[in-house]
């Protein structure tokens, strides 16, 4: 199938779209899942006998936080393979 | 349409001057900041300077890890391929985004391993004692942090080197796609890097930083750095994909 101008434009925008949108989509989440973990460091040295709730708390926000980072991945595929031009 | 492989030589040059340049900027900033708790240590713990140093030094050298990256490609991008007009723009743009990746790639896990230097370092300076056991934790947790430059790094590689020539006779939107493609690829993986290499060097660094508060604790430390270290990776390598797949999947 030979794509005219117009239609390579526009794939090719949606493929590039893509990496954007990876990309700058796992940025935040990256960040704020390691600045999470972190504290949680922090929290389980200075009350170790709580570490059992602290871990809970901490893996309860990292998958909420995960949740923009997962957004992306769905629409990133969805430009790779579901844009029919 | 009339190809010159001077255009070819344009993308990567432009490449391999973006991967350093960009590189560059935290792999400094990492470093300097390590350097600098190292000496506010050595003014706290006089006694402890050997230590200090030995740790400021180890911790550098592991930040610098994903500027020798980007220096690497970027020299591979000048002296390392053979320039074929026959490559047509899916070399170009494929040399262009190596570059991208590996530059973008190498500014969050040099960021995070300088942060978790830094940590180390007056942590080191707070409890010389367990100097030994804070200095392996930086380095692991410096390594985690790697992981998602070594992830650009392994992008840049299929980019360069394994990236077929532009087919003959092709149409000009067929070819936008697949070049565009090849971009995104690297976009993917060098933004989706900054975020996870960030996140984890602050995990390890905090973990550093808690162990030279309470190194009784050092277990449970260590297996929450981990626990949240993997935790946050997730991201990089949701990108990692993608950009396979933008690398291999598109017809």
């Amino acid at each position: 199938m030979e794509l005219t101008l117009a239609q390579g434009i526009a794939k090719a925008a949606a493929l590039l779209g893509a990496g954007l949108c990876m990309g700058m989509g796992a940025l935040g989440p990256g960040v704020g899942e390691g600045f999470v973990a972190g504290k949680a460091c922090e929290g389980i040295a200075r009350s170790p006998e709580n570490a059992s709730l602290i871990t809970r708390t901490m893996l309860v926000g990292q998958a909420v936080s995960e949740s923009t980072g997962i957004y992306s991945l769905v629409i990133a595929l969805l430009l790779i393979f579901a844009v029919k031009i | 349409m009339i190809f010159n492989v001077e255009y070819i030589q344009i993308a990567a040059f432009l490449g391999a001057g973006l991967c350093v340049g960009i590189g560059a900027i935290t792999t400094g900033i990492g470093s300097g900041i390590i350097a600098g708790e190292g000496a506010y240590g050595i003014v706290k713990q006089p006694k402890a300077n050997e230590q200090i140093f030995r740790t400021m030094l180890i911790g550098q050298a592991a930040a610098q890890t994903a500027g020798i990256f980007a220096l690497v490609i970027s020299m591979l991008l000048i002296y390392g391929i053979t320039f074929d007009a026959a490559g047509g723009w899916y070399k170009a743009a494929a040399y262009l985004s190596a570059g991208l990746a590996m530059g973008l790639g190498s500014i969050g896990p040099s960021l995070g391993a300088g942060y978790a230097g830094a940590q180390a370092c007056k942590s080191v300076a707070r409890m010389p004692k367990h100097g030994n056991t804070i200095m392996t934790n930086m380095l692991i947790g410096q390594a985690l942090s790697q992981t998602s430059a070594i992830f650009a790094l392994v992008i840049a590689f299929l980019l360069m080197f394994s990236v077929p020539n532009q087919p003959e006779g092709i149409g000009v939107g067929k070819m936008l796609v697949k070049s565009l493609a090849f971009i995104g690829a690297g976009l993917s993986i060098g933004l989706g890097t900054l975020g996870p290499g960030t996140g984890i060097g602050f995990v390890a660094g905090k973990a550093c930083d808690m162990l030279g508060r309470f190194p009784n604790e050092k277990s449970k430390i260590m297996r929450t750095m981990f626990l949240g270290a993997a935790v946050s990776e997730s991201t990089a390598i949701y990108s990692l994909v993608v950009a396979f797949l933008l690398i291999f999947a598109i017809k």
